[in-house]
């Protein structure tokens, strides 16, 4: 259950220079397009032309493709199998067990819904793979999100593991006392309560302490701050924005105009 | 507007916020441990909703999913609006009085999973075509089969399986408030709307326990009618 909190891996390349701002926008328009674009084959073709490639340049393909196996391939897989057998569209029947069957619309409709899910999900993956979180946060922070919002997400990534941890250690406590946790329904169900109150009490009584100590740091104040790491935000870094952003219009409207 | 939403925020709010999200997830997957029927990943949510108001519920839950997508798993991302409106409405159903007595926490939580149903409509509908890949789905793809619309059979599995996620999940952070201490709640914006006058009484949860156990039967006996019929 302990899961690597950051997928972040440092490394020299031009994705990883690229700014923060502008790889999220990669990523988003590269869903839309996914989700909008009128032809068959366009999240099929993303995923080999873009996003695949993208990692390559990023130098972080071995470890996209051991994440896309491991996290996104199993849940795509269950999702296109759900949905071959169950969409019940199509007439020419490849494929018939008991009360479900197989057709080619379904067939095809199943691998595209299963391909878009996938081309979403991976692209986030690559994004995380090449983008610190801090520096993300640091760098939205300078245009203009308020720094709460920073706080938040990056004190919930240094708690979240600390959290799982404490979660392990309360399951070994209670079970050492003799919480049944495995057995039968109404003894899992009533062994909730013993495992989530320690753990929502237990770090319920940190949050005044940590309240006074950011006020004291001045969270609060209204005064601009400074920042240590200046994040380069190139020409170059615009030109692309711009191109992504008329790449999701044209998209968009090819959807409208088409369909 | 503006004024309230701001309302909802002061410095404790803000630390509560992400130890929230990390109770939803560090409880979520302490759940799938016990292999219950349920997710339970809302408890921090409505914890804040209700303690801090419902613009902070709504922000908790959605940065829940985002972060639960980001860090853990990438397919909790597509439904952070459905963790939105989960908090937002705890939070306008603790406003109007709804988190001070067994009864109205029930009532809270029954809302709160019709919200819930109907927003995860149009996700599922149009993201993953009625059909998405968590376990309740083959529900879904039972009714599709035997002719229900696709709209009809996602909201029926939807009002069929969150209830009892829900109540459960209401009455769970009832409980956890009942336990804190009063000076541990005076801090949020919200503390006067969980003030219980008078303590809550047993024979009220001993009811609220007994509705749950109702719906389960209940959601078990719909669903040997759908697959067995």
């Amino acid at each position: 259950m302990h899961e690597r909190l950051s997928f972040h891996i440092k490394r020299d390349s031009l994705i990883h220079r690229l700014n923060p701002l502008t790889k999220l926008a990669l990523v988003l328009a590269l869903v839309v397009v996914a989700f909008t674009a009128p032809w068959y084959w366009t999240p099929h073709i993303l995923l080999l032309l873009a996003i695949i490639p993208l990692s390559m340049l990023g130098r972080v393909f071995p470890e996209f493709f051991k994440t896309a196996t491991r996290l996104i391939l199993p849940a795509a897989t269950f999702l296109f199998l759900m949905q071959a057998f169950f969409q019940p569209i199509g007439e020419d029947v490849i494929f018939k067990f008991y009360f479900l069957d197989i057709t080619q619309e379904s067939l095809m409709f199943a691998f595209r819904n299963a391909m878009r899910v996938f081309v979403m999900v991976s692209t986030f993956t690559l994004f995380l793979l090449t983008t610190h979180p801090s520096e993300l946060m640091s760098d939205l922070t300078r245009r203009g999100l308020p720094g709460q919002f920073a706080y938040v997400i990056i004190s919930t990534l240094q708690i979240l593991p600390q959290m799982q941890a404490k979660a392990q250690t309360i399951i070994a406590a209670q079970r050492s006392r003799g919480l049944d946790t495995e057995s039968t329904f109404l003894k899992r169900a009533g062994s909730v309560l013993p495992l989530v109150g320690p753990l929502v009490f237990g770090s319920l009584v940190e949050v005044e302490e940590r309240a006074i100590a950011i006020e004291a740091r001045g969270f609060t104040s209204k005064h601009a701050k400074t920042s240590l790491h200046e994040i380069p935000d190139l020409a170059s870094d615009k030109f692309i924005r711009w191109v992504l952003l008329a790449l999701v219009i044209l998209s968009i409207a090819a959807n409208l105009w088409l369909s | 507007m503006l004024e309230k939403i701001k309302n909802n925020f002061n410095t404790q709010t803000w630390v509560l916020i992400p130890i929230a999200i990390a109770i939803n997830i560090a409880i979520g997957q302490v759940v799938v441990l016990l292999k219950l029927p349920v997710y339970l990943d809302s408890i921090g949510t409505v914890l804040v909703a209700v303690l801090c108001g419902p613009w902070a519920g709504a922000l908790t839950g959605a940065l829940s999913n985002i972060i639960w997508g980001v860090a853990v798993d990438p397919n909790a991302l597509p439904w952070w609006p459905v963790a939105f409106m989960i908090g937002y409405m705890a939070g306008r159903m603790a406003q109007w009085g709804f988190f001070k007595e067994w009864w109205r926490v029930v009532v809270t939580g029954f809302v709160v999973a019709l919200t819930a149903a109907i927003v995860s409509t149009p996700i599922a509908v149009y993201l993953y075509g009625g059909i998405t890949a968590s376990g309740s789905s083959f529900i879904t793809a039972y009714l599709m089969q035997t002719g229900t619309g696709m709209v009809q059979a996602v909201l029926s599995t939807g009002f069929l399986v969150e209830p009892v996620d829900k109540i459960t999940t209401a009455m769970l952070a009832f409980t956890i408030i009942l336990g804190l201490p009063k000076r541990m709640v005076g801090g949020y914006p919200k503390a006067n709307q969980v003030e219980v006058s008078g303590g809550a009484s047993n024979t009220q949860m001993y009811i609220a326990i007994g509705v749950v156990v109702l719906l389960v039967l209940f959601a078990a006996f719909m669903l040997r009618n759908i697959l067995g019929g």
